[in-house]
This record gives C-alpha cells, structure tokens and sequence, in this order.
C-alpha cells in the first residue's frame, strides 16, 4: 500500500520490462551468436547447415547492435530529468495508485 | 574592470568546488562502468580506465535536453537564491566531495548523486529549518528508485548470468569466455557512455543553479553554458582517466568472483536499467545499479558466490551517504553562516578546510594504495579463467563465500 502510494508504479513496469529485453535479451542474443558462429565453423563442408547458423548469429547480432542503438537514442531523448514537478508526480502517484 | 562582488566570490568558490565535485565523481565511479572488465581482464585497467574517460566526456554531450536540476524540488527553491543560496550550494558541494573522498579512501563505492543531495539538505536544514526539505518528493525520487533500482539490475543480472552458463555449456567454456570478454568491452562501452550523460550533467546543472542565482543566466530562457558543458565533460572524464582503483577492486573483485559471461551479463543489466530509468524519468544512481548487477551476476550463477561482508558494508555505506553527506553539508554551512549570511570568509574558510581534509586523505591513501598493475588480469588466458571457473565449481559453496 505505502509502495503503491509512493512509487510511480506504470513507469516501474516499463523500466522492468525494458530492463529484461535489453539486459537478458542482449546476453541470450550475444550467447547465441557466439555459439552459431561456433557452430558455423564446426559445419565447415555442409554449406546449408552452415548458413543456417550464420544466419541465426546475424540475427542476433542485429539484435545486439538494435538494443545499443536503442540505449543510445534513449540516452540523447530521455525526459529532463530528475525533478518531476512535485504537483505532476503527485496527479501521477494518485492516478497509478 | 569593476571590482568582484561577494557574490561573484562564492559564485567562483561553487564553480571550483562543482567541478572538484564532478573530477571525484569521476574516479569514484569509474569502477561502475569498467571494474568487471578489468576483473576478469577483457581489457587492461589502464586502457579501460581511458576508454571509460573518453566515452565519459562524449556522453556529457550526448543529451541535448537539460537534466541539470538535482535537488530542485526537494528542497523549497526560495532557499537557493541569492548570495545565501549560493554559500548553501557552496557547502552542499563540500559535503558530498567530503563523502565520496572518505568513502573512496575506504574502498566503498557510494552514490555521488546521493551525497550532492545529502549536502544540499544538511544545508537547507541548518540554514531554513526542516520545514524547507520536501520529504515526499524526496521519498519518491531519490529513496524509493535506490531501494528498487539495485533489487531490479540483480534480478535482470541473475537472469542473464544463468541464461549465459546455459549457453556457456553449448560454447565450451575457452571459446564462450573469449567471446564474452569481447562482448564486455561493449557493455562497459555503453555503461561509460550512459554515466557521463547521467552524472555530467548533474553538475552542470548545479553550475547553472549557482549561475541563476547569481543572474549570471536567466532562469526563464534557461540554457547551459557552453564552458559548463565543457567544464564538466573534462572534470568527469579527467577523474574517470586517473582511475579509482580502490573502488573498481572492490567492485570487480571484492564483492564476488566475475567471470566474463557474468560480467557481461553485469554490464548488459547495468546498461539497460540505466537506460530505462532515466528515460522513463526515474533518477537513480549508477553505483547502485551496478552493485545490484555484480551481485545478481555472483547469485546466478551460483547462489553463495556473493561476499556477503563486503555487501552489507556497501549497503551500511548507501544508507548513511545522506545523512552523513547532510551532516557535513550543514557542518559546512553552519561554520561559515559564523562569519555573516553569504560571507566570502565563511566560505573561503570553509573551502580551506575541506581542501587541507582531501589533501590528508590522499595522503593516508597512499599508504595502502591499489595501483592499476594490482588490477591486471590481462594475462589471465580464456584457458586459465575456464580452469579457474571449474575449480571454483568443485568447491563448496561454504568455500567459495570466505
């Protein structure tokens, strides 16, 4: 009750939402291109096989490369921060809680 | 050339003191964005501490809106103007230089952003009572985001680092830990990045503070100045260039044992909580973001690898930085509020004070100093740190949290 009252709670779901894609997605996604590009060069003479794994390293690199683009814009576009104007934050705490 | 006014004096006195703020700000934090990479030697201390310092003075550019106003609706805004307004940034500033420069010299990363605020109540308090601090924005903007910000980055760093052992057992340990020290010079990359924007910009909005209170710059067509700007870019990357090896050893090393699939992950959690937090307009310190991701990389990938003591001694030190910072902000306030409201000897004293306290601690620090070659673990081949990891896994969890 009292965190509910004190926290903007809608902009917490956002920041751990985004925190998991960009924070978990990037390390499964980067996992993922270091293994296709092993596997890659495990399947030398099968040239399906290895595209396949090229491909999948190629996608998530692009999804690697996304997130910090991504990170980068919200960096040079985020909100004047910190200082919410105590009447705005307090219409938003009451309307989130 | 006219004569200096009083309160051109402290104006130059808050400057100095801003931009020494921001240089400890600097050497204090470097270790958020580089103390995993150089712990598990993805990069060599002295070129992480310059990669970090470069990316530090390019963030300070980066964002074109103005993030300038820490504190600025914590305290009541009447209390910052004028000559007395300038004297309490003024001892504002000492309070927290003299918090991040004790806990530098006791090896504990705190948040720069914390003891700013800190020294900006104690002083508010001594010079208008408790009345001028507004608690509830307080509690919101500063406390709340610091309780969840570390719990939020640990558990993303946990998930992360326990996705990343799955796929470390696909990769085979030697080419996984190649590959992911690799990809820790980018996650540092944009930590470093992500920090100069943050915490630059934070004193350059005290600067501005000092400069509107003085009408030096109108505060109704605000913008910062071009030599701030400048000011403080150099300040931050200046400090994060001479590396605060004291804190990235506690950081990389001292709070648990980071492999590079976990310093990735660290890194990587670190980077987007960051992110996401001063997007969606929830300030919050990089320090403690980053613990929670260094600790959340230690839990997943094996529950008792976290040094629990060096931990819980972090965690004492964030919960006192307000306080202590705000006992010295209003000390400083107080002892120069002696010699008249707004006096430049106050401040002048004050400052002379302070600067004979830094210059002391730098000397104590000498006499148990970490140097960058303590830090090395270059020479650490993927091979090592794979037997290195394998071991630690042999040993009891009992072990493995001495």
């Amino acid at each position: 009750m009292l965190a509910t009252a004190l926290i903007n709670t809608a902009a917490l779901w956002k920041i751990i939402v985004a925190s998991l894609v960009g924070g978990v997605g990037v390390v499964v996604a980067f996992g993922f291109l270091l293994l296709g590009l092993s596997k890659a060069n495990q399947a030398k003479g099968r040239p399906g096989a290895q595209a396949g794994y090229y491909l999948v390293s190629g996608v998530c690199g692009v999804f690697c490369v996304a997130a910090v683009a991504v990170g980068i814009y919200a960096m040079a576009k985020k909100p004047a921060t910190p200082a919410p104007k105590p009447a705005a934050k307090t219409a938003a705490v009451r309307s989130s809680a | 050339m006219a004569a200096m006014s009083a309160a051109d004096v402290i104006l130059v006195l808050v400057v100095v003191t801003a931009i020494s703020f921001d240089f400890t700000n600097g050497f204090h934090d470097t270790a958020n964005a580089v103390a995993t990479a150089i712990a598990t030697g993805a990069l060599k201390p002295r070129v992480a501490v310059m990669m970090s310092a470069v990316l530090n003075l390019v963030g300070a550019f980066i964002s074109i809106k103005v993030a300038a106003t820490i504190a600025k609706g914590i305290v009541d805004a009447n209390v910052l103007s004028g000559t007395t307004g300038l004297s309490l940034v003024f001892a504002a500033l000492i309070g927290a230089v003299a918090w991040n420069l004790i806990t530098w010299y006791f090896t504990i990363p705190s948040s720069s952003s914390h003891a700013l605020i800190g020294g900006i109540i104690g002083a508010t308090i001594v010079a208008s009572g408790t009345g001028a601090v507004k608690f509830r924005p307080l509690v919101e903007t500063v406390l709340a985001p610091a309780i969840m910000s570390p719990v939020i980055c640990a558990v993303v760093a946990l998930l992360g680092t326990f996705c990343a052992y799955r796929l470390v057992r696909l990769l085979g340990d030697r080419e996984a830990i190649r590959g992911y020290r690799a990809g820790q010079i980018g996650s540092a990359a944009l930590v470093s990045l992500a920090h100069g924007t943050n915490d630059a910009q934070k004193t350059m909005g005290v600067i501005s503070l000092a400069l509107i209170a003085n009408g030096d710059i109108s505060s109704t067509h605000f913008a910062v100045p071009l030599w701030v700007k400048l000011a403080c870019a150099v300040a931050i990357a200046s400090g994060t260039a001479i590396g605060g090896w004291r804190i990235i050893n506690t950081m990389g090393n001292r709070l648990t044992t980071v492999e590079s699939p976990q310093g990735f992950s660290a890194e990587s959690a670190s980077a987007s909580v960051i992110l996401a937090s001063s997007y969606f307009g929830y300030p919050l310190s990089t320090t403690h973001v980053v613990s929670g991701g260094v600790i959340g990389s230690g839990l997943g990938k094996r529950l008792a690898s976290v040094h629990w003591g060096v931990a819980g001694q972090m965690a004492t030190a964030w919960v006192f930085t307000i306080p202590a910072a705000g006992v010295m902000g209003a000390f400083a306030y107080g002892v120069s509020d002696i010699f008249g409201k707004g006096s430049v000897a106050g401040s002048l004293i004050i400052g002379l004070i302070a600067a004979g306290a830094a210059f002391t601690l730098f000397r104590l620090a000498q006499r148990n100093k970490i140097s960058a070659a303590d830090l090395d673990r270059s020479h650490v081949t993927p091979e090592d740190e794979a037997r290195r990891g394998a071991a630690a896994l042999a040993r009891t969890p009992a072990g493995a949290a001495a």
